[in-house]
């Protein structure tokens, strides 16, 4: 069904992961949620990108463009859930009105709607490890949760943060490089897929683990 | 996959080694955090634990500062019940006093209604007018006297009663030299030996200020009682051509912070007060009289009660040659 191991391993994941988060979605909290429908998005995205490639044979990047706007924003909505202030709401209106701006600015001058919209996809890692970190800092500072393995947001921002620094430096490399090269090399973009994988296995355990958590005081009362 | 590696240009090269040391790094990252927020959260739970052992002993303590309230509001009525015992002698004879006008008076006035009527009978009407002028200063005195007893016992009722703390204006001459002659008498009334000379200097300037009588009476009583208490017990001494001495004063002064204050001093010619005891003095259940005979209250609440009129309670003492109590009021 798909060209190779990686990429059954890929999309295995992310069909779990949209099965899972919709299995659990009235179990999770509200980022939980969130995040399941990143996953369902995503695997639609997916899916839909293939179709372009392999059945219309034309250029799957237009459905990227719009994906990362897309994708973008359902993670400015779940980390507005885990900070929970008037402030940080403001201050990812504000990156997800920057980034549609960039993007706009990428397709009319940069990357066409038939490029790689790598730019973009840039600026949204870097975005996304900040966030990370800051989520990372204000589970240190609230103290919360008595395990911190067994927390959610660990599993969902350690996974954010892994992936989208790889991403950063992939998609770096790619702007700056991938024109020169004539075959532009693969294995960059397996490893990135991996790591892509990765991520959302740690969304699965994430979306497991707040699920088991939301169920117990159901179940103690 | 062996074709993808096959294209190790140096680009490539420098991009999986510098991604290996990024997720490395990254990956580091979350361990370490992991594992110092262990550290943190033990730390925190730590923290946690002692918050809760320290709210459980704030409760105890309020629950005990309760109790002590309660406790110090039955020893403060205990106090008053004490220095009401003192005064009951010095009140029965107090009231005796005026008792004995009332009854001689009234005895009197009836046998000088019996001349009046024989008098009239007589049909001389000048001797029954004059006699009748006798009736009425003779009735005159009952009043006063009736009123002066009724004075003691309202006075006796004031100090044993809770008080609502409101000030009012007190003549604390009055005051003073009232709580004087109950308290001598009272130790009169117990220990028929007793005698003590009293010496009174009030000023007249001050007439009234506004206090709490019957909170500020209490001190002046306390002050009064140990002052007779000293001296008597240097009198036990033999001490030749010693003269028990209690001098109670008052004066209207300028202090040195330019505002007016009334002092009533209570002087005796005692012992004095030992240098080692004269920090303690003020303390709760601090007592040098044997056991049974002293609360150890008596100093300790009129410090405060002073302390609560806004004023101050002073001590000079002289081994060997007495001590000065002064009350320091504001006005």
């Amino acid at each position: 069904m798909f060209s190779d191991f990686p990429h059954s391993l890929y999309y295995g994941i992310l069909f779990i992961g949209a099965l899972t988060g919709l299995l659990l979605y009235s179990r999770v909290s509200a980022p939980f949620k969130s995040v399941a429908l990143l996953l369902l998005v995503t695997l639609v995205n997916e899916l839909v990108a293939r179709y372009f490639k392999y059945q219309l044979r034309i250029s799957n990047n237009p459905v990227y463009h719009i994906f990362t706007v897309i994708e973008y924003l359902l993670y400015a909505i779940i980390y507005s859930q885990f900070f929970k202030s008037k402030k940080w709401k403001q201050i990812l209106f504000v990156t997800v009105l920057l980034l549609v701006f960039w993007e706009g600015i990428n397709l009319a001058f940069f990357q066409q709607i038939t490029k790689s919209n790598t730019n973009t996809l840039l600026l949204e890692s870097l975005l996304l490890v900040i966030l990370s970190l800051n989520l990372f800092l204000k589970i240190r500072t609230d103290m919360e949760h008595g395990n911190l393995l067994s927390m959610g947001s660990l599993w969902f921002n350690a996974g954010v943060l892994l992936y989208y620094a790889v991403a950063i430096l992939i998609w770096g490399f790619h702007s700056l490089k991938v024109y020169e090269l004539q075959d532009p090399p693969r294995i960059i973009y397996t490893l990135l897929l991996l790591f892509n994988t990765l991520l959302y296995s740690l969304f699965v355990v994430s979306i497991c683990l707040d699920a088991f958590s939301q169920k117990k005081p159901k179940s103690a009362s | 996959m062996m074709h993808l590696l096959s294209l190790n240009s140096a680009e490539v090269t420098i991009f999986l080694v510098a991604g290996i040391i990024l997720i490395g790094l990254f990956l580091g990252f979350i361990l370490y955090y992991i594992f110092t927020y262990r550290d943190k959260q033990k730390a925190y739970l730590l923290l946690e634990s002692q918050n809760k052992e320290i709210e459980n002993n704030k409760k105890v303590i309020e629950n005990t500062l309760i109790d002590l309230k309660a406790t110090q509001t039955q020893l403060i009525q205990s106090e008053k019940m004490a220095s009401l015992g003192e005064l009951t002698a010095g009140i029965a004879h107090e009231i005796q006093n005026p008792l004995n006008f009332v009854n001689n008076f009234s005895e009197v006035n009836k046998e000088l209604l019996d001349e009046m009527v024989e008098e009239l009978k007589k049909g001389n009407t000048e001797d029954a007018i004059s006699i009748a002028k006798d009736i009425v200063d003779n009735e005159a005195k009952i009043n006063h006297h009736g009123k002066r007893a009724d004075t003691i016992v309202k006075g006796m009722l004031q100090h044993s009663r809770n008080n609502s703390g409101q000030k009012e204006p007190t003549d604390v001459n009055a005051l003073a030299d009232e709580y004087l002659r109950l308290a001598y008498h009272g130790l009169r009334a117990k220990d028929k030996s007793f005698n003590a000379t009293m010496q009174t200097d009030f000023d007249e300037s001050i007439g009234v200020i506004n206090i709490v009588p019957q909170e500020i009476g209490r001190v002046i009583l306390n002050l009064i009682t140990n002052a007779f208490y000293v001296v008597n017990e240097k009198k036990k001494q033999l001490l030749e051509g010693y003269e028990p001495t209690v001098t109670v004063a008052t004066k209207k002064i300028i202090n040195p912070s330019g505002s007016n204050v009334v002092t009533i001093s209570v002087a005796d010619n005692g012992n004095g007060i030992p240098q080692k005891v004269l920090d303690k003095i003020f303390q709760p259940f601090f007592t040098t009289k044997p056991t049974g005979q002293g609360t150890g209250l008596g100093l300790s609440l009129s410090y405060d009660i002073v302390k609560a009129h806004g004023g101050e309670l002073k001590v000079e003492t002289k081994e060997g040659e007495g001590s000065e109590f002064v009350i320091i009021l504001p006005i």
